[in-house]
């Protein structure tokens, strides 16, 4: 067993640690196997795997605070590490709001949450399911002229041990596909784009991900434009998915609610959004995608409501041990895991899950008499995070919706608002929820979302 | 480092039928140092080994990579690259061709003066820990102040089935300020001397010295604490004058990515998107006014984005992309350089860690000189704003429609900057903008590098620099925010 292994490694590491009394110390070891078929011009031109390990050590030594992390998991180099980590909490200085590494907590893995066929796959079988995708996307018209998008599969482990007894780990398979189709007609290009993910291969079906992007792609040309405005939206599930991502990162960071910068600081018991919106935060629940049971710091990953009924509260916030323990609090299990690159540890929600509604994609579009169905954004960023104003531009299909139908493809437009206002008003919630990364999200109609720009296209 | 891998690779690709093989065998150290309100708050070093192989079999790229610098290890990734492209070649339309290249053999190394890595840790935290507590101290509704150091390291080697085999090392370093304050619910934030992080070079720790964070930490914090009581940002067309660190984000977005050919030849169109910088426009579409001459540069010393050769083995060179506001130059591969029958690769290949696959990346793209001073740009405007250090960015997915919003920004009226301006925000459309380009200073070039340019599926983060000094567009739509 990989976590088995990286248990072992996380636990001697800690150990070769405390021998050299340091007062506190962490270990996590890490492994993560990816494969990923990428496709475009409908033929693929990348194709790669790779291989990834490492362990990332945190001693503490008078309140002086190190880090060093390892791209291997060789013993001598860990070794090494350990006694590298010890030298730089020596010439380091003290942090005074340091408290303490977290203690343990009761916690149990989860059960599924490893696929072997998933992390196991084949070049050969996604190279098969990306033709699969092409072919079909190409047979859907003949104003299809090019088909592009990755098919990714893999796995990640992980095991965290710390010198006040944590011992924790997690193991997890992820596959993910996204088809976009181009279209042609005339001077017209249209697009549209499908993605799906799951910790099972077996989820993904390439021809629905892309009968579906052609459907849009087709659907997309020629489109017209509109001037800028306040316009009532009708967002697919993955708009939705991009729009809370930001809001959840600038908004339950408790970096950011500590710097002043969520827009919680200010909101405390008050409902910033629609009463229907209700979102909680659930490494546990089988429709969040990382399903995990520690976070990077092996404290047991707590559920929290991020908003209920439109509410923001304190139980907001997300922690790890550092940024709780300057208030005073218990982790909630939110510390970034040990995989990736190391810039920082500030924790964010990534299980948000939002409670579904009761409407059909025909009822709300029915629904609407002057509206604009967005599909997916694209380059989303905060432009004042205590507001949550962001800005973005529409994606892969944007189309006009008037008197309760869909009448026509719109050129992409640039959207500037505030999330607090977008999100106050919901008049409808779809019934189905989609797991898209870090977000498992329905659709939803809002009364109006300000547009600032059109593009050229 | 040691050849002997690499020939272990090559021979074994060779065996298994590769038409083409490469490998580059790296370390990478990361030294990341942040102190928050004056306490150190993350002390972080990593180190990263690895390697990776690309194969070209059946006419098609097989591309893995591993941590696991060993004999056996190197094998069976090569193994593993040769499955992976004869999958790939199940799906081909046509071979894959790479204009030729002259293999080298060669060593090349960035110049400093100190070497970042051993300048002592206490040496490098008490410059953050004072400049940190100077900028918090300023005033109580300063919420926290950041101080940030980077230094960065790749030791790598690469050979091919060419005959290729180069050695290089990449050096660079740097840091920053920032602060964010908070009056009566509003939030604002200042950094210096650039944001997200600071300002970086190819250069020794002589840099980040040069950048002298103690002595500005209280301006830093004073200016923070004015724009509280700045006016806001106009709203309607003006003329909208750029300081050099947002011009660099500017050119990076509107000019960097959509002149990368990977995007304009659609293989990027999954996710970061295409480009309005398509092949026939290649020489003759206007993409700016005749003042705009913008440049790929990677020979250029002190530059994010310089080295001496690529991750293909393509010698560091300068392209032209834009001359006189024609768009006349792309920033290439050599399999993409075949396939628009160019003569050669721009050089613009690089991975962001051996484990990755390269792909075609910015080196530092730069607005050459005007003939105007900065000063006489604002002498010159009679209407208009002086914006400067980025605050967020938007652009669309074939980089025509952006909209850009900056920490502080003042009012220029009849030739001289006036009050101060806060939360500006402005929003073009790429070749308008710079068609509307009439003034591009000298005096104040200098190069701005940025480590956080993301490209790519798998993603990927790579240091890239942009040298511009201070430039004028007209009649731009400026004050976005209600």
């Amino acid at each position: 067993m990989v976590t088995e292994r990286l248990k072992e490694i996380a636990e001697r590491a800690v150990q070769y640690a405390m021998k050299q009394k340091v007062d506190q110390a962490q270990a996590s070891a890490f492994l993560v196997d990816d494969a990923l078929t990428r496709f475009a011009n409908s033929q693929i031109h990348q194709n790669v795997a790779q291989k990834s390990g490492g362990v990332s050590l945190k001693v503490i030594l008078n309140k002086r605070i190190s880090t060093i992390r390892v791209g291997t998991l060789e013993e001598e180099e860990i070794k090494k590490a350990v006694a590298e980590a010890v030298k730089i909490a020596k010439a380091s200085s003290p942090n005074k709001e340091f408290k303490s590494l977290p203690e343990p907590e009761k916690w149990s893995p989860i059960k599924g949450a490893f696929d072997e066929e998933t992390a196991n796959c084949e070049p050969k079988y996604r190279a098969e399911k990306v033709k699969e995708a092409i072919e079909t996307a190409h047979s859907k018209s003949p104003e299809v002229k090019a088909v592009a998008g990755y098919f990714s599969t893999g796995s990640m482990a992980y095991a965290v041990a710390n010198s006040l007894g944590v011992s924790a780990w997690a193991d997890i398979s992820v596959a993910y596909m996204k088809t976009t189709v181009i279209s042609k007609s005339g001077t017209s290009e249209g697009f549209g784009a499908r993605e799906k993910y799951s910790r099972r291969i077996k989820d993904i079906e390439p021809s629905l991900l892309a009968e579906d992007a052609a459907e849009k792609s087709v659907k997309s040309l020629n489109p017209v434009k509109l001037n800028p405005g306040e316009y009532e939206v009708v967002l697919s599930p993955l708009a939705v998915s991009t729009l809370l991502t930001f809001t959840g990162f600038v908004g339950f960071s408790a970096t950011a609610y500590q710097d002043g910068q969520s827009f919680v600081k200010y909101n405390l018991n008050q409902q910033v959004f629609d009463s229907k919106l209700t979102v909680k935060d659930d490494a546990r629940d089988s429709k969040t995608l990382y399903t995990v049971p520690v976070d990077g710091e092996g404290v047991p990953k707590k559920t929290l409501e991020l908003i209920n009924n439109g509410f923001v509260s304190e139980k907001s916030i997300c922690y790890n041990s550092f940024t709780a323990g300057k208030e005073n609090k218990k982790s909630t299990g939110h510390a970034a895991l040990p995989i990736g690159d190391y810039y920082g540890e500030r924790s964010a929600p990534s299980n948000m899950i939002v409670k579904a509604g009761d409407a059909t994609l025909e009822e709300i579009i029915k629904e609407t008499k002057h509206g604009i169905f967005i599909t997916a954004v694209h380059y989303v960023n905060p432009v004042e995070p205590t507001k949550v104003i962001l800005t973005g531009l529409t994606r892969d299909g944007t189309f006009l919706i008037e008197k309760g139908e869909i009448s026509k493809p719109i050129v992409n437009m640039r959207f500037t608002d505030s999330m607090l206002s977008a999100f106050k008003d919901i008049p409808m919630i779809g019934k189905q929820v989609e797991m898209l990364r870090i977000t498992t999200v329905p659709m939803m109609k809002l009364k109006k979302l300000r547009f600032v720009g059109i593009s050229a296209y | 480092m040691s050849s002997d891998f690499g020939r272990i690779a090559l021979e074994e690709a060779e065996k298994k039928g590769a038409s083409y093989a490469d490998i580059r065998v790296s370390e990478i150290l990361n030294e990341n140092l942040t102190v928050k309100n004056g306490e150190p708050e993350v002390i972080s070093f990593s180190q990263q080994k690895g390697f990776g192989v690309r194969v070209i079999m059946n006419g098609a790229w097989g591309f893995a990579g591993s941590v696991d610098v060993t004999k056996e290890e190197i094998k069976k990734t090569v193994e593993r690259a040769v499955g992976i492209a004869r999958a790939s070649a199940l799906l081909k339309k046509k071979e894959v061709v790479l204009v030729r290249e002259k293999a080298k053999k060669g060593k090349y190394a960035t110049s400093f003066k100190k070497d970042p890595f051993k300048i002592p840790l206490e040496q490098k935290l008490d410059v953050l820990i004072q400049a940190g507590r100077i900028l918090k101290e300023q005033s109580q509704l300063i919420k926290a102040s950041y101080a940030n150091y980077r230094g960065f390291r790749e030791n790598k080697l690469f050979m091919s089935s060419e005959g290729a085999e180069i050695n290089q090392q990449i050096t660079w370093c740097g840091g920053g300020l920032s602060a964010i304050a908070v009056k009566g619910g509003e939030m604002q934030t200042r950094s210096y001397p650039s944001p997200f992080r600071g300002d970086f070079s190819t250069s020794g720790y002589e840099f980040f010295e040069s950048l002298a964070l103690v002595e500005h930490a209280k301006e830093v914090g004073q200016k923070l604490l004015k724009l509280f009581e700045a006016e806001k940002c106009p709203s309607g067309e003006m003329d909208l004058i750029l300081h050099g660190d947002q011009l660099a984000l500017q050119i990076h977005e509107s000019c960097g990515h959509p002149t990368e050919l990977d995007r304009a030849l659609g293989t990027e169109a999954d996710y970061a998107g295409t480009s309005f910088l398509t092949p026939e426009k290649l020489g003759k579409f206007r993409y700016g006014s005749e003042k705009v001459n913008i440049v790929a540069n990677a020979t250029l010393p002190k530059g994010l984005g310089t080295f001496g050769y690529d991750d293909e083995g393509t010698q560091a060179k300068e392209v032209c992309l834009i001359k006189e506001g024609i768009f006349v130059g792309y920033q290439t591969s050599r399999e993409t350089a075949a396939e628009l029958s160019l003569k050669e690769s721009s050089g613009g290949m690089r991975a962001d860690s051996p484990l990755a696959l390269p792909i075609i990346r910015m080196t530092n793209i730069n607005l050459l000189p005007g003939d105007w001073k900065a000063e006489e740009i604002i002498e010159d405007s009679k209407d208009g704003i002086l914006i400067t250090t980025n605050r967020s960015w938007s652009i669309d997915d074939r980089r025509i429609n952006f909209q850009f919003g900056t920490e502080i920004g003042w009012r220029v009226k009849n030739g001289s900057k006036e009050s101060m301006i806060k939360n500006p925000t402005y929003m073009g459309v790429t070749p308008q903008f710079w068609g509307s380009c009439d003034a591009v200073s000298k005096d104040d070039w200098k190069m701005w590098g940025t480590p956080n340019c993301g490209k790519g599926v798998p993603g990927q983060v790579i240091y890239v620099g942009h040298g511009c000094g201070t430039a004028r567009f007209r009649k731009v739509h400026v004050g976005l925010i209600k």
